[in-house]
């Protein structure tokens, strides 16, 4: 399959059509593949987008190349860019990574039959940004270290030993989960929205300590200062690490509306 | 400001991988990207973006599975109750033993 396509990034208001160009920040933004990003109208929208090779972004190519973790980092790091270049400049509704056109006119159409719901995604979104929280079990030393205790070596002695490690252990197991809730609550309050994402695993987070909590706040800029804070006043009294806090983010878990 | 957690490095992977493939705004392009291709990529995608519900609709739940990769509740009720019993059984033992003597 040879040609090309429009990929979609994001939509915001019109006004970012004149404003984009002349802003300059369209200068120099490019998106996947290195293509200079333009910016499209219609139905009272404005669409960032990019041309692609239907080579590498038509429907065969995309189900091999979405199988290679080094094409999906690089094209979601791009995608990335450009979302939040336009989130830096105005109210911005992320699109899912591969939202691809036949052409110009094709997004254009898309975006006009999307008009009313766009428009009140954005409404929704003005003024704030996601901001990502995660919790990290980095605690107690594992409860196995436990209180050596004297030789007595009954079977009954050993018994009641295990039980308690095992009462422990599951306290623990609680107390953490509780406590991720109850950050999760607290901040909620602070936030317009709350989403909490699946937590990650070990292997992909980099963090030793199992993730309790992955949760993304959609939060007022005006009340960013007091949820820094928040998250501050939470990690103050964990241990390093165990609470991480990450964004601004462009409102990505916050723009899932689905089309009728 | 101090001793806030942020980070202010460039985002990790796995962070940017499940808002661009999980979340976001989806709208019907011409360009038909099964979404539920993605999510049955391999294994190490899976792990990055497959979130719990459309995973399980997918019948994917090998997670829960995973001793590694589960909190272990299963195994630990497991255990708890194996003890439970064996303790009760000694304790009824001991008792028995104790009316024994009397």
């Amino acid at each position: 399959m040879t040609g090309s396509a429009t990929y979609l990034y994001a939509i915001t208001r019109p006004l970012f059509d004149d404003g984009f160009a002349a802003s300059g920040a369209s200068a120099g933004l490019h998106g996947v593949s290195g293509a200079p990003v333009r910016s499209i109208a219609a139905g009272g929208l404005a669409c960032l987008v990019s041309s692609v090779d239907l080579d590498e972004f038509g429907e065969d190519a995309l189900r091999v190349n979405l199988e290679d973790l080094a094409w999906l980092e690089r094209t979601a790091r791009q995608h990335d860019e450009v979302v939040r270049a336009a989130a830096r400049l105005t109210t911005t509704i992320p699109l899912r990574l591969a939202t691809i056109c036949a052409d110009d006119a094709a997004a254009a159409r898309r975006l006009a039959e999307l008009d009313g719901q766009a428009a009140s995604v954005l409404d929704d979104l003005d003024g704030r940004d996601e901001w990502g929280v995660k919790v990290f079990a980095v605690e107690e030393p594992p409860d196995d270290a436990a209180p050596i205790e004297p030789a007595r070596t009954t079977g009954a002695a050993y018994l009641q030993r295990r039980r308690s490690q095992l009462e422990r252990r599951t306290a623990r197991t609680e107390r953490a989960g509780q406590f991720a809730d109850a950050v999760y609550r607290q901040l909620e309050d602070c936030a317009a929205r709350g989403y909490r994402h699946r937590p990650q695993d070990q292997r992909l987070s980099g963090v030793a300590a199992p993730m309790l909590l992955n949760a993304a706040f959609l939060v007022d800029r005006q009340r960013a200062e007091e949820f820094r804070h928040m998250v501050g006043a939470l990690a103050a009294d964990r241990p390093p690490d165990a609470i991480v806090l990450t964004g601004p983010w462009p409102p990505y878990s916050f723009a899932s509306v689905q089309q009728p | 400001m101090t001793g806030l957690p942020s980070r202010e490095e460039a985002a990790g992977l796995a962070d940017v991988l499940e808002r661009v493939l999980d979340k976001g705004l989806v709208i019907a392009g011409d360009i038909r990207v099964n979404l539920l291709d993605i999510e049955l990529l391999t294994i190490k995608i899976r792990l990055l973006v497959a979130s719990v519900d459309k995973a399980r609709e997918m019948g994917i739940d090998w997670w829960e599975h995973d001793p590694t990769l589960s909190v272990g509740q299963r195994d630990l009720a497991e255990e708890n109750r194996a003890l439970r019993s064996r303790v009760a059984e000694l304790e009824t033992a001991t008792t028995d033993t104790a009316k024994a003597k009397a």
